[in-house]
């Protein structure tokens, strides 16, 4: 049982070699630490803080390196429990309210640190009858939730980053489209395979290029094959998906020969015409409308999905959520066990799965377009791998590491 | 400076003190005299303090506190024994128009014992006496940077007896008193230091009281004498040897009220600031 304790240390600790001497003296006693808060003077005159949080095999390893730390005046910051303040208004959250990261959080009640639930970005955190803290967003505060207040109390917790055997270190955060693909796709499919293994879930994300690519096929079979658990899309990919089964083509082009006939424009919006005259999309499929695709796997196999509408949508279908809040209810619900999520062309369904992802989610995101890779990093998603490719070539090389 | 009238070794806080071993207080207030009146004859002027019944270690003035532009910190003595001496030294200082601004009282500081300025800055030995945590704020309350040096040799407990500046070049030091990082911050300071000998440093040679160009020292190994001497100083042997008993030469009797080192330290930023992320 690892265990971890914030100290901080003062003064003119750079000159000194204070500061040096405290990180070494971490590192002799086989801890580690991680730079919590750092406030250089800017000149040597001016005076330095610095707040460390360290971690060490076990209690008795912690109690004895920070006994040792304490001489070199680096002293336990003193422990507050968080301040919590009631909501007055629904939806409305009080002034100063925490605003969360989506890594780990741990919230100090009662003298004791307690997990934060379900890590998400950008939400305020409070505080259960039972003790428990969630990550709630705005909208879904209610009056006379207790909300923590201030940063008092709460703490983050950094990744831990393996060292030497991660499969991915060697490309790190690096986006580039100058990576080798094929070994990159294997790695993929074996952390896939890993997850599964431990019972996690695989999510995908996916955009209508899946589709255009004609990748739809072979993520049908992931579906199918029980690989993809989850899937959130837009009314874009399902209808092309359809419109592909039932038509040949996609968005008017045949997938067969690519050459667009007369009128195809149109195909798609015959196509959710078709589903709305059936309710919705699992009405078509028992009706014998829909014979096939990955909207088609998905109600065969019971693959729960959220299709997130736009206000550029055509149609809708009618399983598409109109309301944004909702939509993203619908897909936090569905997150509790996804262990890996593959982001397949998509940008904004990817930037907004982003936002409800907890950091411990091992996130790939495939696009053949580096700047949407960079984009859902710069938005917070910082776990998020980019792998810079056609999303078609992505697929099929994945299905045909994972798929018999 | 403070009389000795009451000085003994009725306690042991370090490792030069035996109660077994008397002090001839006689011969302690005579070797004292003649320390005043070596120090008034390089040219320093003196100022005393009443000795206190059962603060035996009054007399190591040193130890009242740490002095700069007329402000003073009055030291927070890790052994119960010396805590009793505070209020005496706090009350000189007030009388003699002092600022007086304590350490806060989590931290134990020995004073002029563990802080020494060199150049812009005090250097200020932790461990034995004093704690590091301590250094932040006392460089709050001076207004001058305060590097710390961790002491690793428990006979020499003091800063004071393994550093002893003696102009803004020159100082005697001992750095096997020092650990490695101690060591790296002194040689970054100091441009020529000259480095004791292990007997030197036992002698004392460190805890020398420098007035002006004349060095005062408990003892003057030949080697050492040469060197200062090659540097332009004088040097005055004053036998304190009852005093050695205690573990105390001639700079621990005495505290500079003279110091004054340019304010320039701030103190460090609080979080929640812009940079604070």
């Amino acid at each position: 049982m690892r265990a971890a304790e914030v100290v901080e240390v003062e003064g003119h600790i750079i000159d000194s070699l204070i500061l040096a001497k405290v990180l070494d003296v971490i590192v002799d006693a086989g801890a580690d630490y991680r730079m919590v808060d750092v406030q250089i003077g800017r000149t040597n005159v001016d005076a330095s803080r610095v707040r460390l949080e360290i971690t060490a095999e076990d209690e008795d390893a912690l109690g004895a390196l920070l006994a040792e730390l304490q001489i070199h005046g680096a002293n336990r910051v003193a422990d507050v429990d968080a301040v919590t303040e009631t909501a007055d208004v629904d939806g409305v959250l009080p002034e100063g309210f925490y605003s969360t990261t989506n890594l780990p959080t741990q919230v100090r009640m009662w003298g004791h640190w307690v997990d934060v639930d379900n890590p998400e970005m950008d939400c305020a955190l409070v505080v259960r009858p039972d003790g428990r803290v969630r990550t709630v967003p705005m909208h879904r505060v209610r009056i006379g939730d207790p909300v923590v207040v201030g940063r008092a109390g709460v703490r983050v917790q950094a990744l831990e980053r393996p060292r030497g055997a991660n499969p991915f270190e060697f490309m790190n955060s690096d986006v580039s489209s100058e990576k080798p693909k094929e070994q990159l796709v294997a790695r993929v499919a074996g952390r896939i395979k890993a997850a599964k293994a431990t019972g996690g879930k695989v999510l995908a994300v996916c955009g209508p290029a899946v589709i255009h690519t004609g990748a739809g096929p072979a993520v049908a079979d992931l579906v199918r094959a029980g690989v993809i658990d989850v899937l959130f899309a837009g009314n874009g990919f399902a209808t092309h998906d359809i419109e592909s089964n039932v038509l040949g083509t996609s968005l008017g082009v045949p997938l067969g020969d690519g050459l667009p006939p007369e009128g195809g424009h149109s195909n798609h919006l015959r196509v959710i015409n078709e589903v709305r005259r059936r309710v919705s999309i699992a009405g078509a499929v028992a009706d014998g409308y829909i014979t096939g695709g990955v909207m088609f796997e998905c109600v065969q196999h019971n693959v729960p999905f959220v299709l997130g509408g736009s206000v550029r949508d055509d149609g809708p279908l009618p399983d598409v959520y109109t309301d944004v809040v909702e939509a993203a209810d619908a897909m936090r619900a569905l997150l509790p066990g996804v262990a890996v999520a593959l982001m397949l062309a998509s940008t904004l369904h990817a930037i907004a799965t982003g936002n409800v992802l907890p950091a411990g989610v091992e996130t790939y995101c495939v696009d053949i377009n580096q700047a949407v890779v960079t984009k859902l990093a710069d938005r917070g998603s910082h776990q998020a791998l980019g792998i810079v490719t056609d999303v078609g070539l992505f697929v099929s090389t994945l299905a045909h590491h994972l798929l018999p | 400076m403070c009389p000795p009238e009451h000085f003994g070794v009725l306690y042991e806080i370090n490792p030069w003190m035996h109660r077994e071993v008397s002090v001839d207080l006689d011969r302690a207030r005579e070797q004292w005299g003649g320390l005043v009146a070596t120090l008034v004859e390089a040219g320093a002027s003196v100022e005393l303090m009443e000795p206190q019944p059962d603060l035996p270690d009054l007399v190591f003035t040193a130890n009242a506190g740490t002095v700069n532009n007329g402000r003073y910190v009055p030291s927070r003595f890790r052994h119960p024994y010396r805590q009793p001496e505070v209020d005496h030294d706090v009350a000189w200082f007030r009388a003699n128009g002092f600022e007086v601004t304590p350490l806060p009282e989590a931290v134990a500081h020995e004073g002029a014992g563990d802080a020494l300025p060199f150049r812009n800055v005090f250097l200020s030995g932790y461990r034995s006496r004093s704690d590091a945590a301590a250094h932040g704020p006392l460089s709050a309350l001076l207004g001058v940077p305060v590097r710390p040096i961790e002491l690793v040799d428990e006979r020499l407990y003091h800063l004071d007896l393994t550093f002893c500046p003696l102009d803004d070049r020159r100082a005697l030091v001992a750095p096997k008193a020092w650990d490695r990082y101690g060591r790296t911050v002194v040689e970054a300071l100091v441009p020529e230091p000259f480095v004791l000998e292990d007997d030197e440093v036992l002698a004392f040679c460190a805890n020398s009281v420098v007035v002006g160009t004349t060095i005062v020292m408990a003892a003057c190994p030949p080697r050492v004498g040469r060197q200062l001497e090659a540097w332009g100083f004088d040097v005055a042997v004053a036998g304190i040897g009852e005093f050695l008993k205690a573990g105390g030469g001639c700079r621990c009797l005495t505290l500079a009220l003279d110091v004054a080192i340019p304010a320039a330290a701030t103190p460090p930023p609080s979080w929640g600031t812009a940079a604070a992320r």
